[in-house]
């Protein structure tokens, strides 16, 4: 059986699959309920089967150089290096889906596996129906405008060679960092499916406390951290590829994902006060139901060319598809609440602002302005475009406005909230735990100005960054102090390790954007330019040739030391000419090498050098982020005490609103 | 209180599902990837001044040129629509230039001086071409891709700008065009 | 901080209150030097790179002039450069190529519609910030009364049965929140 075949019988499976769920899910629903749970599992781990295989046939298709599978024929190569082979998978839309779909089947997998002691639980039914629901969509966007395995017939090329393919675009497969991107992004957008999932469970079966919180926990902050680090590599990605000396662009399609990550972050933290409070119910739903619904309009713009970006994804029909179930997504979501207005009612209360959970409070409510601004931003010149015809364009220096205030209080609350007590704060309570943070603080202004720094934004950043980070590692000291190495684990602590990689990302962003410095030489060959301290000297041209491409690498020596080859490649296909930057990453700060423009004769180069402290504590914040969520997962001594006082008041206990997870 | 609540959390939703529908119309009927390259600058006014040296090494300029329709065309010798419309306007050339009704003149989209003569030589034309220092014009008239005609009338403003190649005919009809409205 | 320096007001000059002054007086006064002081002079070049990156490529989809490396891009860059040269404003010159391509200056304009990008992120601030200010205020108000009304139906009924019969045991707190 042909690869196309098989896979398209595999598609098939899992959309009947998918469908048969959300049938059974219905009845269960309407309480026809016999041997739902086994069912269930069965259907789950036929599409589960159905994805993986899908997966494994496509792939087996492009290591194989199988052409006549359309996928492969217009994405794959026989020059492509085997790496950037396996990772053409996500490099256009139906493989994206395709992944994107074994993904999800991964995740309810998981869901199946783990509240299998549930099973009779009647949240789980509207549970896996909103799975199985989701599930069906993608597969059967894989069934209609997106099919990955469309059979092709390759005929020989005119001149007698047998067919090839383009491979994939030039700019995905030059770096290694493309092979990690797309996957990890997907981790992190697909996991919020779980808790949307159980917040739709929540509004239908009327058990809106906290149970579907305490139950989902693990797997939002899971799916933030996955979201988090694909955004971060992203950043990294194009810095390392596009050659402009930037990582963010502020692009609508660096928007839409950055858009989840903040309802997501808001979310993470006011779960908390919904913990110790029954309140913010509907607050915290509508959170989830935003990311959620989010990543989805995240999908349509970036592939519907709705609106125009640098990640130039082909338009696809597509777009229809995602936009209606964006619509249904919300219409049921604002059906649900509307419906269950009576139990949403909150009954809880704060005692004082100045507490633990005022400052969370505070915390959404900047997270909710930062969010309207991103996607105002963003779809603000279609806005324009609506009513009055006119073209209009909002780019960085908007969005860099508007986000640096919203960043000054997040950082002054990452200062402050960790140190409140709950419920109420003295005046003396605060002085004593922030007296050293604050030093800390205004020991990073004191350095950064004697280090030359100046200008108001990037100190303020800096004096904020060294008091957030010190309340931080306040915490981190007591609880290793009182507790070792387990004093690092569970979720306040591994929550603090998290601030000080946000500290990183925040002085590396001010820094880097406060003071870079671009400039582009026109070089002849010995010519040496400067900038900011660091010389450049253009020693000569260099062709280079490989499997895919050949490069024209014009050699820069910096500072007199190693040189470094920024290049012009030439890839055979398609004839698509790329600009491959050079980067020199130390700890203080990074030089981007970029050609310009390179004579024919190789004898005269334009240089584009791009100079910019402290770039690389970017990407190690990124990192302290990531290992900051792994260790929050880990479940800390403090949890089961802090549980039990989560039981909420006045809803009746069920086996769900138990804690789980223990 | 239990009447009471629904309604209020239906006041709370009801604008957002609003506001929702509002946006998800706005991104159902947006055309995808539309554009307004098409923008004429200027169109009705002064065009901007075009001045350079052309291959011949004389001194070109707009401003010399009034009482004559000028098509101002913007090409590079790469670009396969360029090398295609290239003979419509030899033939438009060389119907109205010997009388002095109009003229062309080619200014180089980033190309080398050497590759412009040995176009001009390849597919003839005979009439002036900027090919060196090109850029600041090609901003100043608001190119950005290439073929890209403006057509100047005899007074100097500005008429309209063509994109992605033209004909013979086309530049006529819209010639034509333009003197019937002045006229009324 | 207000409350803790009055606080220490009361109980005498503390050592922490000599530390937060400290914290203000070395951190202010780093702060303003560092934010007025000369940096470092800004070249022509740093004005040619912040010109382009607030003007978007008419042909890129997304990409600054000052990140993409098209024709149209460079040909800008480079006039950016011109102007810079000339003495002109950075008004004048963004202004100069909008007129050439039209919609590609990123900075909305701040009046008729397009203000709207500006104001309306700083209503929904305000909005926001003063709903929770008002939420505090009531929370503070009531904070002797959080039984729900049924609570106090439930308190009211039993009340009025308490002046008949004998309250059962364990029945005291109805409100039990």
């Amino acid at each position: 059986m042909s690869n196309a075949t098989l896979g398209t019988l595999l598609v098939t499976l899992g959309a009947v699959s998918a469908l048969c769920g959300v049938v059974l899910g219905v009845f269960a629903l309407f309480g026809w309920r016999v041997n739902f749970w086994r069912a269930c599992t069965l259907l789950v781990g036929a599409m589960m089967a159905a994805a993986l295989g899908a997966v494994l046939v496509m792939e087996r298709a492009l290591i194989t150089r199988d052409f006549t599978v359309a996928f492969v024929a217009q994405n794959g190569s026989s020059r492509t290096p085997p790496l950037f082979n396996v990772a053409t998978l996500w490099s256009a839309l139906e493989g994206s889906i395709l992944l994107w779909t074994l993904v999800l089947c991964g995740y309810v997998l998981a869901v199946v596996v783990k509240f299998n002691s549930r099973r009779h639980d009647p949240m789980m039914a509207p549970v896996m129906l909103t799975l199985f629901v989701v599930c069906a969509f993608f597969f059967l966007v894989m069934v209609g405008p997106a099919q990955p395995f469309i059979a092709f017939d390759p005929l020989p090329l005119p001149n007698g060679q047998p067919f090839d393919g383009p491979g994939p675009n030039p700019l995905l497969q030059n770096h290694i960092l493309m092979a990690f991107h797309p996957p990890i992004l997907y981790l992190g957008y697909v996991g919020f499916t779980v808790p949307f999932a159980f917040a739709m469970a929540a509004l239908v079966t009327g058990r809106v406390g906290e149970g579907w919180l305490l139950a989902t926990r693990r797997w939002t902050v899971m799916a933030w951290g996955f979201l988090t680090s694909g955004v971060i590599l992203g950043a990294w990605w194009s810095y390392e590829t596009l050659g402009w000396g930037g990582y963010w662009g502020w692009d609508p399609v660096e928007n839409v994902s950055l858009l989840p990550w903040l309802t997501g972050t808001a979310f993470i933290h006011s779960v908390m006060v919904q913990e110790r409070r029954p309140m913010l119910r509907v607050w915290n739903l509508s959170l989830v139901i935003a990311t959620f619904s989010l990543t989805i309009l995240g999908t349509f713009i970036t592939r519907s060319g709705a609106l125009e970006s640098v990640h130039a994804f082909v338009e696809s029909g597509i777009g229809p598809w995602f936009l209606a179930f964006f619509a249904l997504i919300v219409a049921v979501s604002l059906a649900l609440i509307v419906w269950r207005g009576d139990v949403l009612r909150s009954p809880g209360r704060i005692d004082s602002p100045l507490s633990r959970e005022g400052a969370f409070l505070l915390n959404n409510v900047v997270f909710a302005v930062f969010a309207f601004v991103v996607l105002l931003g963003t779809i603000f010149p279609l806005i324009v475009e609506a009513v009055n015809g006119s073209r209009l364009s909002v780019g960085s220096p908007y969005f860099e406005r508007m986000t640096m205030p919203i960043g000054f209080v997040l950082l002054f609350l990452m200062a402050v909230a960790p140190v409140l007590p709950w419920r109420k704060a003295s005046s003396g309570v605060l002085s004593r735990r922030l007296i050293w943070p604050a030093w800390l603080g205004v020991a990073a202004i004191l350095l950064s100005v004697l280090l030359g720094a100046r200008g108001a934004a990037p100190l303020l950043a800096f004096g904020l960054g060294g008091f957030a980070g010190g309340a931080a590692l306040r915490q981190l000291v007591l609880s290793t102090r009182r507790a070792g190495l387990r004093g690092l684990i569970g979720r306040t602590n591994g929550g603090m390790i998290v601030h000080l990689g946000v500290v990183l990302v925040a002085v590396a962003l001010a820094a880097s954007n406060s003071y870079v410095r671009q400039e582009t030489f026109e070089l002849s060959t010995g010519d040496t330019a400067e900038l900011a301290g660091h010389t450049f000297t253009f020693v000569g041209t260099d062709l280079v040739e490989y499997e895919n491409r050949v490069e024209r690498q014009a050699g820069v020596r910096v500072d007199g030391g190693q040189v470094y080859a920024p290049a012009i490649a030439v890839y055979d296909f398609a004839g698509r000419l790329i600009g491959i930057p050079s980067v020199r990453s130390t700890l203080t700060d990074d030089v981007a090498l970029s050609i310009a423009n390179l004579s024919d004769d190789g004898q005269t180069v334009s240089l584009r050098v791009t100079v910019q402290p402290l770039v690389v504590w970017l990407w190690i914040g990124g990192l302290v982020m990531a290992v900051g969520t792994l260790l929050a997962i880990i479940p800390g001594s403090r949890r089961t005490s802090l549980m039990a006082g989560a039981v909420p008041h006045g809803v009746v206990q069920t086996p769900l609103e138990q804690p789980l997870n223990r | 209180m239990t009447t009471q609540a629904p309604n209020r959390a239906a006041w709370i939703v009801a604008p957002v599902a609003v506001v929702l529908c509002l946006l998800m119309l706005l991104l159902a009927t947006r055309a995808p990837g539309s554009t307004n390259l098409n923008a004429v600058v200027g169109k009705g006014k002064l065009a901007p001044s075009l001045a350079g040296q052309t291959l011949d090494g004389e001194v070109f300029d707009l401003d010399a040129h009034r009482g004559r329709f000028v098509v101002v065309n913007f090409f590079s010798t790469t670009c396969v629509p360029c090398i295609r419309e290239h003979p419509e306007l030899v033939s438009f050339h060389e119907r109205y230039a010997p009388s002095g009704f109009a003229e062309v003149v080619s200014v180089a989209f980033d190309d080398s001086a050497a590759n412009v003569a040995a176009f001009f030589t390849k597919y003839g034309g005979d009439w002036p071409v900027i090919a060196q220092d090109t850029g600041s014009i090609a901003v100043s008239y608001g190119v950005a891709l290439v073929p890209e005609s403006v057509l100047v009338a005899d007074n100097g403003e500005v008429i309209d700008k063509l994109v992605g190649g033209v004909t013979a005919s086309q530049l006529e009809s819209v010639i034509a065009t333009y003197l019937e409205s002045s006229q009324t | 901080m207000k409350h803790s320096v009055l606080a220490a007001f009361r109980h005498g000059i503390t050592p922490r209150l000599l530390s937060w002054l400290g914290v203000f007086l070395v951190g202010v006064s780093a702060f303003l030097y560092g934010a007025l002081a000369e940096g470092a002079p800004r070249t022509d070049a740093d004005r040619v790179y912040a010109l382009a990156q607030n003007f978007g490529c008419p042909v890129c989809d997304g990409q600054s002039v000052a990140e993409s490396d098209s024709v149209v891009a460079r040909n800008i860059r480079a006039q950016i450069a011109r102007r810079v040269d000339q003495g002109r404003s950075n008004d004048a010159i963004i202004a100069e190529l909008e007129t050439a391509f039209p919609g590609n200056d990123y900075t909305p304009g701040a009046t008729g519609l397009s203000s709207l990008v500006w104001i309306l992120p700083v209503v929904a601030s305000v909005a926001g910030l003063s709903g929770l200010f008002f939420v505090f205020l009531r929370w503070q108000r009531e904070t002797q009364s959080i039984a729900t009304p049924v609570d106090e139906k439930l308190v009211t009924e039993w009340l009025s049965d308490a002046t008949t019969t004998t309250a059962p045991t364990g029945a005291t707190e109805p409100g039990d929140v």
